[in-house]
This record gives C-alpha cells, structure tokens and sequence, in this order.
C-alpha cells in the first residue's frame, strides 16, 4: 500500500507545485506589459541620454564615443558652473519657502473656518493654471515700466523709481523664485492638508490634557503625524523645480548675464545649436545630485515605515 | 535610381520651361487669370505618382503672408493631384523641430530654413543639392543678388547648393521722426557714435533712446555687427583661431557700456525675448530700434500714425566701416524625402515671378533676384531698405568668415553675453574678453 500510495503523494505536490508556478508565471505575465511601458518609455530613453552624453553626436549625425569630453568642455565653461550654483540655490530656497506657505496655509484651511471651501478652492488656482500663463503674468507684473508691481510701489509712494526686477543680477533669481513658489506652494499646501486631515483628533486631546502648548502639539504631533508627506512632497518639488524650463525661459532666458542660467535652459542652448552629446552631458550631469537626493529621501520615508 | 531622377528633372526643367514661357506671353493677362493657368500647368508623370507631400513653411508676422504661402502650396497640389500637407512652423522653434525630425527620421519633403540651420544640414548631408534648379531659377529672373549667391556658395555647404532662396532679411535702424526732429536731427545718424548722440538729446523717460537688445537672443546679437563696425572681430581670417580680444573690441565695449550707464537702453534690455525691441519701439519707450522689418507690420496695422512719424535708414557705420549683414531664408529639400520631384516641382512653382511679388507685399522680405527689384513693393520705405540691404549690404559674418564655429558662437550669444558680464555683472572690458575669448576658442577648438 505504502509502494502505491507514495507515488500518489508525490503526485499531488508536483500538481501543487505546478499550480504555485502556474500563479507565479501568471503574476508575471500581468506585470509584463507595465513593465515593458516602463523599460521602453523610462528606461531606455534614461541610459540613452546617458550614452550620448559619452559621444560627439550633432543632428543628424551620430559622432563617436569621446568619453568624459563633454563634461569637461561644460567643467570650462563658466555658465555651467553658475547653472549648477542656481539650479541648488532655486531648489532649496524655492523649497523652503514653499513648505513654510504651504504647511501655513494647510494648517489654516485645516481649522473650521467659515468659507473654509471656498479658501481652498483658491488656493489651488495658481496650480490649475497653465505654467506658461502663470510666468508670463508675472513677466508682465514685474514689467519696468508698466508693470503691475512697480506701479503699486510708485502709487503707494514706496519707491519712485523704475525697478528693473528682471534686467538685474541682484532682483532677477528673487523674481523668477517669486514666480516659481507662487506656482508651486498649492501642490504642498494641498498635499499637507490631506494629511493633516488624517491625524487622528485624539493626539491632540491627549496633548492638551498632558498641558502641551499649541507649539508643542504641531512639533510633538503634527509634524511626526505628516513627516511621509512631507518627505515625499519634498522629493517631487525638488525633481520639479530642478528640471523646470519654462519660469525660467519665460521671464528671463537663463540672463541677465547667467544670473538665472539653471540647468535645464543650459541644454536648451546646447539643443539650439544642434550638439546633442553636449546637451545630453548637461542634463546628466544634473542626475547624481539628483539621485542622491532619491537616495537620501527615499532611505528617511523607509525609516517612517 | 540616379538615372530616375536625371529624367525627371529633364521633365520638370521641360515642364517649368513651358510654364516661363506661359509667364512670358502672359504679359497682358491678369496676375490672378496668370496663376491659375501655372497652377493647372499638367505635371510630369513623376510628380502625379507622389505620395502626400509636407512642406514646413516658416511662420512670420504676417497672417496673410502665412496663408498665402499655405494657399499656393494646396493649389499647387490639387493642379498637379498631389496631396499636400503644410505645417507653419514658428521660425524661433524651426532648429528644435527640425533637430527632432531629423533624429527621429520624420523630416518633412521641404521646409523652409535660414542660414544657420542650412549650413548644419548640408555639412551633414541632410539635404538634396539643388543646384539645377538654383541656375534655371536664377537664369530665368535676371541672376541672384551678389550677397545671396555668396551666403549659399556650394564652399560653405558641402560642395553643393542646398536651398532655393526666397527672401532676404536684415535690420533696418527704426527713429521716431516726431522727437527727433524737434531736437534738431533731421537726417538718420551715420555713424554709432551719432546715433547715440541723437538718442541722448532725444530721450524723455519713459521714451528711452536706444530700443536694442542686450540680451540672449537672436536680435541680441546685432551687437556683433557693432563690435565688426567698431574693427572688432571675432575670430582671424582662417575661421579658427578666435581674436575678440583687441582695442577695437574695447572701444566698442566703451560705447556701449558707457551709452548703457547713461540710461539710454530701456530697462529690461539685458533680458528681453525675441519680441522685446517690437514691443518698446509700439509702446513708444524707444527713439530707435533696429529690426528686420516685423515691426512696420504692426505699425501700419496697430498705430498708422507713429507709422508715419517712422524714419527709416540703413544701420549706422562705425569707426571701421558699415557692417550690416543680409542674409537669405531658403526653401530646401531633405535628403529623406520620397517625394524629391515633387518638391523640386513645388520650389520651383513658389519662386514663380508673379506669385512672390503678390507675397512680398505682405511679407516682410527684401529681393533674392534681380529681376524681382523693380516689384512696386520694393519702393515703400522699409521694403526699400531691404532692397538696399541685399544689393549694398555685407555678407553674413563679414568681416569674419562665415562657418558652423562662428554659428554657434552666436548661438551661445557671447558677444551679448560679453556685454552683459560689463554691464550687469560690473566686469572690467579685459575680464569679459578674456571670458568671451576663452569661450570662444573652446566652441572654435571644436571644429578642427
């Protein structure tokens, strides 16, 4: 009996097994299309630009590999040195002053306030709006003469003169950075709302009752409550604004002088005058910073969890 | 395949040598009555096998001149039973798109081009040399202008003629007439030095004396023709050794930072876009402007009174002599075209006698041929400066040589980059020319 019934034993694992690996190809199968889409469209497009970046390609002719001549050509080249000075400079200032409004407002549209649906609705118009309207309104508003801004300030009788809020080394980063926070705050402010919105209310009873000043609730419980968020807000503002073109673009062309120059402009340049390995070295170049910070983010939202 | 193509251009050179005649005889027929009979003109069979054709016309100011060209491209078709496809392409975005489409093997049949971007293809093989047509268009219309036949000598593109010329281009100095005069000038400045002396007497803020740009764009770059009129150069005679740095450089960098610090540019100069001399010079914030001749269209549309109080002249000379480049716009062929015939039959439709006076009264171009000057529209004020420009004008680069390193020299805008760095950024003149030398070298070191 033993003889007959151990062949039926094995039997029925191998038909397990075979429905285990059935499931487990299955699972495959279903991730194959998304994975093919990202490898294509991600991927592929990714250590392309890295590879041309190691070649002389020009438009309409695919070059030679030079190896790191590329980047030393843009180490030479004063305009790069500074795109990298603005670019990190545009980051973490546009950064900070965008979680500050943002959180801010969050916390206030967080309260039960009276039109509290109308003030966040509002408050995201400058994210609804298209990027290129928004810059190019704040082009005009900062216009010299004509502009919106200088005719507060001259009806007000806070300056008489004309400022060139563009045109100078000095007000020409504030501005574009203006602009771009402007634009950007609603994405934070909305994101840190809804997060805010899932802190559990008995936190901050039991804060209140242990005597917890209102500082210490949103040190003690709010932030630990949304520190994910924030994390990950952080992150994708940072790729955002690192790659951003059209603020830039728009309002001051990279100038005066290379007062504005960021990164992205710079390999515009380099695509006007059709070298494509050179331009593809400047976007890449931009890619360690960049995944360091993936690095650093996504390694403190792991600590989260 | 080689034999293919001699036959059929024996067949289009047939065919378009009926249609000069018809042009011929036509004398006494209408413009429109003359059109029709060119366009019903029975194609060779080659053209009538095409499949649909694209044409990349460039976008310019003028609406009617953008139809027109569309319109006589789609007529062209339906007479000749080809499919046409027209895509007006914005002439700031035409080095983008084409870059694109080139990469990605989706150039259109033909395009139009200006030079920069002409030299790049042909260097590169990307177009079909034209040369045939180039001489039976020329022979026919009284002989191409010297300038245009020189910016398109087969010595800078590969050895062969790449593009038809259509239009000339160039800048013409803009002055407000009713300010001027009143300050005692009466003639157009000669020189830089007077224009800047008739700015400074003209100028009451918020009317600024000089409306030119300073920035990094492609009208930022007349301050390389300035620098040339001041005795500067850019590079030496060979085209490879860069020579910004010199007195010459530095009396000009003199005139302007010093015009500059006497508030005689606009605020906003050093960071205005490709519309930014158009707007100053229509909001009246500019005595003079410099341009190509986009701004009149809007004047006569916009304001027809400051039209009319609207001087204009050739640009003023320096202490080395007039330097004011003319330049052609072309229509070409890409080397990846199915349809090659057929759209060397389209070009050469388009350079049609008749059609092209109907279309530069609405466009602002000057002459490419000589039989085109005595057209009623090259007598009107701006038209006429074109026409001046393209027979009294320089060549594009001169006094330096003209190749793919001092084309991208200006497209990296170092001389206004140059002039910023002083004004701007406070550079003494040798710090921004040794930047703007070191710069320079290194794109010229890449074109060995």
């Amino acid at each position: 009996m033993a003889v007959i019934a151990a062949p039926r034993e094995h039997a029925g694992d191998r038909r397990r097994m075979t429905f285990a690996r059935r499931q487990a190809l299955w699972g495959y199968l279903m991730v194959l299309p998304v994975s093919l889409i990202l490898l294509g469209l991600v991927a592929y497009p990714f250590c392309y630009a890295i590879f041309i970046s190691f070649t002389s390609r020009v438009v309409g002719d695919p070059g030679e590999w030079v190896g790191f001549a590329n980047f030393r050509y843009l180490w030479g080249w004063s305009s790069f040195t500074r795109a990298l000075q603005n670019t990190v400079t545009m980051v973490v200032v546009s950064d900070l002053l965008k979680l500050v409004i943002g959180l801010g407002l969050a916390l206030l549209l967080n309260e039960p306030l009276k039109g509290r649906g109308i003030f966040r609705a509002v408050v995201l118009l400058p994210w609804a709006m298209p990027g290129f309207v928004a810059f190019l309104v704040w082009k005009l508003l900062l216009t010299p003469i004509g502009g919106g801004v200088n005719l507060v300030l001259t009806e007000t009788g806070l300056h008489g003169g004309i400022i060139d809020w563009l045109g100078q080394r000095s007000t020409a980063m504030p501005a574009v950075i203006a602009a771009t926070v402007w634009r950007g705050f609603p994405f934070w402010c909305i994101s840190f709302l809804a997060a805010l919105q899932n802190v559990p209310g008995e936190l901050y009873e039991a804060a209140k009752i242990d005597g917890a000043s209102a500082w210490r609730r949103f040190l003690d419980v709010t932030l630990p409550a949304i520190r994910s968020v924030i994390l990950v807000v952080v992150l994708l503002s940072s790729i955002w604004t690192a790659n951003s073109f059209e603020n830039i673009w728009i309002m001051t062309q990279g100038g005066p002088s290379d007062a504005t120059m960021v990164f992205p402009v710079l390999a515009y340049f380099g695509m006007q005058s059709q070298r494509l390995g050179e331009a593809a070295a400047v976007s890449v170049a931009l890619v360690p910073a960049l995944l360091v910070l993936v690095f650093v983010m996504t390694t403190l939202i792991k600590d989260d969890d | 395949m080689a034999r293919e193509r001699a036959f059929s251009r024996r067949r289009l050179v047939g065919g378009t040598a009926g249609g000069a005649a018809a042009v011929a005889l036509g004398g006494g027929l209408g413009v429109s009555r003359l059109q029709e009979a060119l366009a019903a003109r029975t194609a060779p069979a080659v053209i009538q096998g095409t499949t649909k054709l694209t044409y990349w016309g460039g976008l310019i100011f003028s609406d009617a001149a953008n139809e027109m060209l569309e319109a006589k491209i789609n007529e062209w078709g339906k007479a000749n039973n080809v499919e046409t496809e027209v895509v007006m392409i914005n002439q700031n975005e035409t080095s983008q798109k084409v870059s694109a489409a080139v990469e990605s093997g989706t150039m259109p049949d033909a395009l139009d081009l200006g030079l920069d971007l002409l030299l790049l293809l042909s260097t590169t093989e990307q177009l079909v040399p034209l040369d045939e047509l180039y001489e039976k268009i020329g022979g026919a219309q009284g002989g191409w202008f010297e300038a245009i036949a020189g910016a398109t000598d087969p010595s800078l593109l590969g050895g062969a003629r790449t593009g038809i010329p259509f239009g000339s281009t160039g800048n013409v100095l803009f002055r407000r007439i009713d300010v001027l005069e009143p300050a005692g000038f009466t003639e157009a400045p000669a020189t830089w030095e007077e224009l800047r002396e008739q700015a400074e007497a003209a100028q009451a803020e918020p009317l600024f004396g000089l409306g030119l740009a300073l920035s990094n764009v492609g009208d930022g770059n007349l301050q390389v023709s300035v620098l040339q009129s001041f005795g500067g150069r850019i590079a030496d005679d060979a085209g490879k050794r860069v020579t910004i740095k010199s007195e010459e450089t530095r009396a000009y960098l003199e005139w302007v930072s010093s015009a500059y610090e006497a508030g005689l540019f606009p605020p906003g100069a050093t960071t205005w876009d490709g519309a930014g001399d158009n707007t100053a010079y229509l909001s009246g914030q500019a005595v003079f402007i410099a341009n190509p001749g986009s701004v009149y269209l809007a004047l006569l549309e916009d304001d027809p009174e400051l039209a009319e109080q609207t001087g204009f002249s050739t640009l003023p000379a320096g202490p080395a002599g007039l330097v004011s480049p003319t330049q052609p716009n072309v229509r070409a062929i890409s080397a990846n075209s199915q349809n090659p015939d057929a759209a060397m039959a389209l070009i050469d439709t388009l350079a049609d006698p008749a059609f092209m006076e109907e279309y530069y009264k609405v466009a602002i171009y000057g002459p490419v041929l000589k039989n085109q000057l005595p057209f009623e529209i090259f007598k009107g004020p701006v038209h006429a400066g074109l026409a001046d420009l393209v027979q009294n004008g320089t060549a594009p680069a001169e006094p330096d040589t003209y190749n793919a390193a001092y084309a991208e020299f200006n497209t990296n805008f170092l001389v206004p980059k140059m002039v910023q760095r002083v004004v701007v950024d406070g550079y003494d003149f040798d710090r921004a020319m040794d930047e703007a030398q070191q710069q320079g070298q290194a794109i010229y070191d890449k074109y060995p």
